[in-house]
């Protein structure tokens, strides 16, 4: 069998190598070299080739130096902490509560998860609307018995916003992340639960002791999930703030840096796109790297 | 004992209670979405809570008619049937192949789709864009390519974490009665990882059909537009006095009312899907 099998993987991952090599491999090799040259987009700037366009780090420099750039990454990196730590602590307290409960839990789970199934760019614009008129002037604001001036017009503002943008974005992928924390929870066996609590383990120590070792796999993927998501964050950056009042995410600068310049500079913008690819791969195997490590210890 | 039991009902009740207020928040934007898409502007200003005061369907028919609805529902249809079918039959074959043959090259090129996936889209979009210009691709054929190579990467990956456990004697007795590959995968093969397909095409039909980025570089304000692209449009070109939301909302549940059919009848599927999927992860 085993040469039967070696003798056919040439032929049969040939069309994904060809996918693979086409959309994902070349472009990223192209991206990286770009970002180092004077690429306009359509041609290089004094040169026919990439090579005669070379300009060293300048377009590096230029994006450290640029105002835009450096405000998108601080907000993104903000976002992200806020929107990772509101998304767990949802999505697991969630999935503890429907683990609890009796009847119902189907229903529940599907609820939950179903705006995760909807654009980020057409429920963005539903809650723009939510929030600009239903908590500014109905639930927040106006002549609400209630008075929370943080919940009206949270759009306007930048500390405002991104609690709203988490806000949305948790509506969004809480659902999903409780499946995950559900499962997790449901492989864990009633009988450590039984012995701690013969051992008279408090709540807290059962949780605390049992429950996050345990939960150490689903916590790996939901923390990766949830942090590169964020991170790369951009149907709902633009559905509702469309990036203003200093709210623009990174995904939303590369986009609109080309379009902000005359004659566009796609170097630069490349040059953004490759610090981006940077910071989230650095991001990401850090993460997976520790909550791995822990799943071992478990 | 009795005071166990009521204890015990009681943390019953609150659970419901906080898990039932949870739900009505995460089905609230549905709901304000349907009863606005049947009211003029002046009144989802006005009483945007309120169940409309007449069920009004001239607001729907236009907005079907400003984002060309059969058109864009045709094409996003297209796009996502042929990319979805893509991904699944590409990374399936190369799933399977890469776990019955483990040489260095097979472990290479795991190793090569797994570091794939952090690469988000914005980082290679530019090039990509200009590659498949230059290629005569940017068109609806080069899209469902480049979904199917983006999707590539995570699907292999779940599919390889499936296979592992899949026994080989099956397949070697079918080869033994003389199958050909083909039948051998589809016949033996690909019925036997039925969980994982699903959660692959949930997963990769759900962000493709929504997807904003990809559509707008490569196929803009044109014909062959998909429904979110239309969506987008209809609102930025027809926006700037004011947000005309007697336009949006209806918009907006037009894009939504296919998602929301597709999981009434699909739903125990999906969540079963997603759950298989998250095992593995």
């Amino acid at each position: 069998m085993e040469h039967y099998y070696r003798k056919w993987f040439k032929v049969l991952v040939i069309p994904a190598v060809i996918l693979f090599t086409l959309v994902v491999l070349l472009p990223f090799l192209m991206g990286l070299t770009y970002s180092f040259t004077a690429w306009r987009g359509s041609y290089f700037k004094g040169s026919e080739h990439w090579w005669g366009a070379l300009v060293g780090f300048k377009n590096y420099i230029k994006v450290f130096r640029s105002a835009k750039f450096l405000s998108a990454l601080g907000y993104t990196l903000k976002f992200t902490l806020i929107a990772v730590i509101f998304k767990n602590i949802t999505s697991l307290c969630m999935a503890m509560m429907v683990k609890k409960i009796g009847k119902g839990k189907g229903i529940f789970r599907t609820i939950y998860f179903f705006p995760n199934l909807l654009g980020g760019l057409a429920m963005g614009f539903v809650w723009s609307f939510i929030f600009q008129n239903v908590f500014s002037l109905i639930l927040f604001g106006g002549e609400s018995a209630v008075q929370i001036p943080f919940l009206c017009n949270m759009l306007q503002d930048p500390k405002k916003a991104v609690i709203a943008m988490a806000l949305m974005s948790t509506w969004q992928t809480a659902g999903y992340m409780m499946l995950i924390y559900l499962n997790g929870l449901n492989g864990i066996s009633e009988d450590l639960y039984e012995a701690a609590s013969i051992d008279g383990a408090t709540s807290w120590q059962k949780f605390k002791n049992i429950t996050v070792p345990m939960l150490m796999p689903a916590f790996t993927v939901v923390f990766f999930l949830t942090l590169s998501g964020s991170f790369k964050m951009l149907d709902e950056n633009l559905a509702l703030t469309e990036g203003n009042f200093g709210t623009r995410m990174l995904s939303l600068q590369i986009l609109l840096s080309t379009r902000e310049n005359t004659p566009p500079n796609y170097g630069m913008a490349q040059a953004q796109a490759v610090i981006f690819f940077l910071i989230i791969a650095v991001i990401s195997i850090t993460q997976v790297m520790i909550t791995k490590r822990r799943e071992i210890e478990a | 004992m009795k005071s166990y039991s009521t204890k015990r009902k009681l943390i019953q009740a609150a659970l419901y209670t906080v898990l039932t207020a949870a739900a009505v928040y995460t089905l609230f934007p549905i709901y304000f979405l349907m009863v606005n898409s049947f009211k003029s502007q002046q009144e989802i200003v006005a009483s945007p809570m309120a169940l409309p005061a007449a069920w009004n369907f001239s607001y729907l028919a236009n907005a079907a008619a400003q984002i060309h609805l059969v058109q864009s529902v045709f094409n996003t249809v297209v796009i996502t049937v042929a990319a979805v079918a893509l991904i699944v039959l590409v990374s399936a074959i190369t799933a399977w192949m890469m776990v019955r043959n483990k040489t260095k090259a097979s472990n290479a090129l795991f190793l090569a789709f797994t570091a794939a996936m952090l690469i988000p889209f914005q980082s290679v979009m530019y090039p990509l864009v200009s590659l498949m210009e230059g290629l005569g691709l940017k068109n609806t054929f080069g899209l469902i390519l480049m979904y199917g190579g983006f999707g590539l990467s995570m699907t292999v990956f779940m599919y390889h974490g499936f296979f592992k456990g899949v026994p080989l004697s099956l397949e070697e007795a079918a080869v033994l009665d003389g199958a050909s590959i083909f039948q051998l995968f589809f016949q033996v093969v690909f019925p036997l990882v039925k969980p994982i397909t699903s959660t692959v095409i949930i997963t990769n039909a759900m962000w493709i059909w929504n997807d904003y980025l990809l559509p707008f570089l490569i196929i803009g304000n044109n014909k062959s537009k998909t429904l979110t692209l239309s969506l987008y449009y209809a609102k930025s070109l027809s926006g700037q006095y004011g947000n005309p939301w007697e336009l949006i909302f209806p918009a907006v549940l037009i894009c939504v009312l296919p998602i929301l059919a597709v999981f009434v009848v699909l739903q125990k599927n999906i969540i079963e899907g997603i759950s298989a999927g998250a095992v593995k992860g």
